[in-house]
């Protein structure tokens, strides 16, 4: 049998981050691609749990296999087909040492690593480093995300490809989002308000999001007419370090820490704001951004990361300098008077982000 | 349900478009008898073709090519069975109607969610949907793949069309596909995506397609999969009669007569009973019977017959009648296969009858666990992976065991052929002249399946008979054969939340019974006469080897053939050749040079 591919992931519908959000789409991308070049798929899951793909609308549950967190069955069956497979692409470099295996048993194997971000360019240890000689190309999320490979592991720049994330074609078209009645009130909002939201996990871990800037930006901006919106999972420490940061700020009325939001209320959040913000310094890309802007939402990003590539160099968003804030309240206060102004050019964030696009890139990767 | 077909090329001249257009349409009007329509966009290099057979809304507003809010158009064959409520949701979204047709809610909904709208439609279709802003057509077919959309894509641009013979008037004829001999021997029809032409494909189900500037992309909008909900056996029964009954009621709409194909057998004499519940008057019943005794099923077909007041119309298909005739059920037949007979029979006793749609009950033997194979399957996967297999393969001549052969082939398509398989490699091999390795790497080649091995195995079953047999030949013989006396065949076990949940149950629940479709018959045991669902299974249920051995047509066929087909002829006179495999030789004869 000719061309076989298998995808192999860790999550992909038992958790909610960007890359099971890539695991996702390029799984659908792989199985449309397959059906239309009659080659065989298998996307299996390190972790997902048992039916996980049961209903799911990205591809059919047969192509689908999940081993449940059984990292050592996994990883046999994995090497065992990923050994008669002719490709295979890893959605995190913590496979790196499956893929590694596959080509010493079957050295014409072809490898793909699929580089997100920060799990890639912080992954100091040389073990690791030795086994990227296994994989033949890598697929960066960002071009930010190909300099750091290079940078951090000394990978040939020929081998890396830069493919960007991409706009799920699942999202409901914005003219279809209906704001809830009650949303408004739900986050005392007055008639009048700007609203500036953020969508991110809040770690205390992590804290390279920049909504701690957002905060003291709006606190020098001293006006009570903004709302600031901040949604996501949330830790313990982060939320209470968060909250006194707020309270010192003076800002209770003002910055609402709204916690989880469902994928369904996302839409309706995008299209009741003003202004989208998250000058983050350390983006693999940003897919918020992108649903952001797909919204109709003007957006401020960082001009460190991946969120370049998302933004297009400030082409489809505004870019400030994470930490800096001072620009940020500038940013915030142009934007805020004249939102029409930088509303983004939907047609060029669908030829560059949307799905259409993405499958062609990927088209001409696998070549 | 209608015919449709386009061109879109900026390579040729619009003329000679729609010359090809007018042809095809021409060639297509059994399939659409009622009108006519086609339209044209000379700056684009489009033409788009209809065959109209009108069900819904029979005036002339629901004419095709449909043009709506001056910027979308669309080509559109089969039926939504959820338009109403669509329209409903869609006015109440500030739509406004000129028609009752479920072609504008289609263009709507389009308008509305964009390529979205696929997924929210229920129903068998194909259609092409131009939009004049974008300059992009899309091509979209029904998840089940109920209705067929063939489509080839050159650099001239791209055509489609609801059959593949009309390919030949496309202003650059498409070339055939010297390999598809060697895949209706195996299969006795060419699977998906073969076709005889090369370049020529179909649609896959659930997909559709879009093409702008001349770049193509297929996307998948819907498609089902196996789950595993937790309904107990009863639940499972109830819920069960409870989704046919609406499934049967909505494939009840139409503007047109329509009725109900009953062969005696548990699913069309369900149909037939909730058909019959829905309908207090005006429905029509037509099934098939011979003289020859042991083929008829006319003591079961009564018995259904006496418990409901109907309109009757029981058939005595003679075996001069079928002699007749059988040139132009060839002649109908569109891609090659070696059954659908049966069907060209009743459509056509239903258009005499002055129906227009009529129900069947393709879609339960497969969802159900009707056929051997889901007892089968699981030996002969255990034979596949033995490893003394190739071996003991080797050894085996005869033609019934050499079919063992199949199990060389890896996945699906391997235990498809062993269960199912019409000629054994080395026949094919024979048979056309080639060497057996030439028969296993065409074999190879097509179609490339899933792996789904890790399925139970008689979920593995009902995906082999759904995605193969059923796909590839019941539905498009259903479809062509109905479709040639202009009779829309429906398919109300494909219903789209039917077939949802009947692939959401565990296969303790759907198989484990005593009885084939055992979950089917519990759940309608009160309303089906017992005798129809115990009894012994019979065969096949038409007297084809006598007939087609009385046939001078088929003899003078043979006999004007080579050495070897004369020969073919013989065995199948002593018994040595089944009947539908004489008929694949007599279709590779008329259509490939290879026994001239």
């Amino acid at each position: 049998m000719r061309n076989h591919f298998l995808l192999l992931t860790l999550n992909i519908f038992s958790a909610t981050g960007g890359i099971e959000k890539v695991c996702r789409v390029a799984g659908k991308a792989l199985f449309e691609k397959m059906t239309l070049d009659q080659q065989r798929l298998m996307i299996w899951s390190m972790h997902d749990k048992a039916e996980a793909a049961e209903n799911n609308t990205y591809f059919p549950a047969e192509l689908y296999r999940t081993f449940r967190g059984n990292k050592a069955a996994f990883v046999k069956a994995a090497v065992a087909q990923g050994a008669k497979s002719d490709t295979v692409i890893l959605s995190h470099i913590n496979l790196l040492m499956v893929a590694w295996m596959i080509k010493k048993i079957a050295p014409r194997t072809r490898i793909i690593l699929m580089a997100h971000g920060i799990e890639i360019w912080n992954h100091a240890n040389s073990v690791k480093s030795n086994m990227f000689r296994c994989v033949n190309n890598f697929w960066a999320v960002s071009e930010y995300t190909r300099q750091r490979i290079i940078a951090s592991h000394g990978v040939a720049p020929e081998k890396i490809s830069v493919l960007n994330n991409c706009l799920d074609p699942n999202l409901p078209l914005p003219k279809n989002i209906l704001i809830p009645h009650g949303l408004h009130q739900r986050y005392g909002i007055n008639e009048g308000d700007k609203i500036v939201f953020t969508l991110t996990r809040l770690s205390s871990k992590e804290r390279y999001k920049g909504y701690d800037k957002v905060i003291a930006a709006l606190k020098a901006m001293q006006r009570t007419d903004i709302k600031y919106i901040i949604a996501g999972k949330a830790d313990a420490q982060e939320t209470a370090l968060i909250q006194e940061e707020i309270r010192q700020a003076g800002l209770q009325n003002q910055v609402i820490l709204a916690g989880f939001l469902p994928d369904e209320e996302l839409a309706a959040h995008f299209m009741m704001s003003d202004l989208y913000i998250m000058p983050s310094s350390k983006e693999g890309f940003g897919i918020v951004f992108i649903e952001a802007m797909y919204y109709g939402l003007p957006v401020i990003g960082g001009n460190a990361d991946g969120t370049m590539d998302a933004l297009l160099h400030g082409k489809l968003g505004t870019v400030v300098t994470p930490g800096n804030v001072n620009e940020i309240k500038d940013a915030m206060e142009s934007l805020l008077s004249n939102r029409e102004k930088y509303v983004p050019d939907h047609d060029s964030l669908m030829n560059h982000f949307g799905y259409e696009s993405y499958k062609s890139k990927l088209e001409v990767l696998l070549h | 349900m209608c015919r449709i077909a386009g061109i879109l090329s900026q390579q040729h001249p619009l003329q000679a478009l729609q010359v090809s257009i007018t042809n095809i349409c021409a060639a297509l009007q059994h399939g659409g008898p009622d009108d006519e329509g086609i339209w044209s966009d000379e700056t684009a290099g489009l033409v788009l073709g209809h065959r109209r057979l009108s069900l819904l809304d029979l005036s002339s507003a629901g004419h095709q090519p449909m043009l709506y809010q001056d910027r979308y158009v669309i080509s559109f064959n089969g039926e939504i069975y959820n338009f109403q409520q669509l329209r409903s949701e869609l006015q109440q979204l500030g739509h406004q109607f000129r028609t009752q047709t479920d072609t504008e809610v289609i263009l709507a909904a389009y308008e509305q969610w964009g390529t979205q709208s696929f997924a929210r439609l229920e129903g068998m279709f194909a259609f092409a949907l131009w939009d004049k802003t974008d300059q992009t057509l899309l091509l979209v077919r029904d998840r089940s793949g109920i209705k067929p959309l063939y489509y080839i894509h050159t650099a001239d641009g791209i055509a489609f069309a609801s059959e593949t013979k009309v390919f030949q008037y496309l202003p650059q004829p498409p070339a055939n596909n010297p390999n598809w001999p060697v895949l209706m021997l195996a299969y006795g029809h060419l699977p998906e995506p073969v076709t005889t032409y090369q370049h020529v494909v179909p649609l896959p189900k659930g997909f559709f397609l879009r093409y702008q500037q001349g770049h193509i992309s297929l996307q998948s909008f819907g498609f089902y999969s196996f789950s595993s909900s937790e309904d107990t056996k009863a639940t499972a029964a109830q819920n069960i009669a409870a989704l046919l009954r609406t499934a049967v009621k909505n494939h009840l709409i139409a503007d047109a007569p329509i009725g109900v194909f009953l062969s005696g057998g548990i699913d069309s004499g369900i149909l037939f009973l909730l058909a019959a519940e829905q309908k207090k008057q005006g429905l029509n019943s037509l099934s098939l019977y011979f003289s020859e005794e042991k083929y008829s099923e006319k003591t079961y077909q009564d018995l259904l017959l006496q418990q409901v007041n109907c309109q009757r119309n029981q058939y005595k298909l003679e075996g001069n009648e079928f002699l007749e005739t059988l040139p132009k059920i060839l002649h109908d037949m569109d891609l090659p296969s070696c059954d659908g007979i049966n069907t060209w029979f009743i459509s056509k006793y239903a258009k005499e009858q002055g129906l227009k749609a009529v129900l069947s009950g393709i879609g339960a033997d497969e969802l159900l666990g009707g056929y051997p194979s889901f007892k089968r399957l699981k030996l002969a996967a255990l034979v596949q992976q033995s490893p003394n297999l190739a071996l003991g393969s080797k050894l085996i001549r005869g033609r019934k065991l050499s079919r063992l052969n199949y199990l060389q082939m890896e996945g699906i398509s391997g235990l498809y052929l062993f269960l199912r398989g019409h000629f054994a490699p080395t026949d094919i091999a024979h048979q056309l002249g080639a060497t057996e390795k030439e028969v296993w790497d065409i074999l190879q080649s097509a179609p490339v399946l899933p792996d789904i091995q890790r399925l139970h195995p008689q979920n593995q079953a009902s995906w082999m008979e759904t995605n193969l047999y059923m796909q590839n030949q019941l539905l498009r013989d259903a479809d062509v054969m109905s479709m040639a006396h202009g009779i829309e065949i429906r398919v109300p076990f494909l219903d789209h939340a039917f077939q949802s949940y009947c692939m959401s149950l565990g296969p303790a629940i759907k198989y484990d019974t005593a009885l084939p479709k055992g979950l089917l018959i519990e759940a309608f045991k009160k309303e089906l006469p017992e005798p129809v669902w115990n009894r012994p299974k019979m065969g096949f249920s038409f007297p084809f080897t006598e007939w087609f051995a009385e046939s001078s047509f088929v003899k003078e066929t043979m006999n004007e053939g080579s050495e070897l087909q004369q020969k073919n002829y013989q065995q199948f006179l002593t018994g040595d050749l089944h009947w539908s495999q004489l008929l694949s030789l007599m279709i590779i004869q008329q259509q490939h040079p290879v026994y001239a």
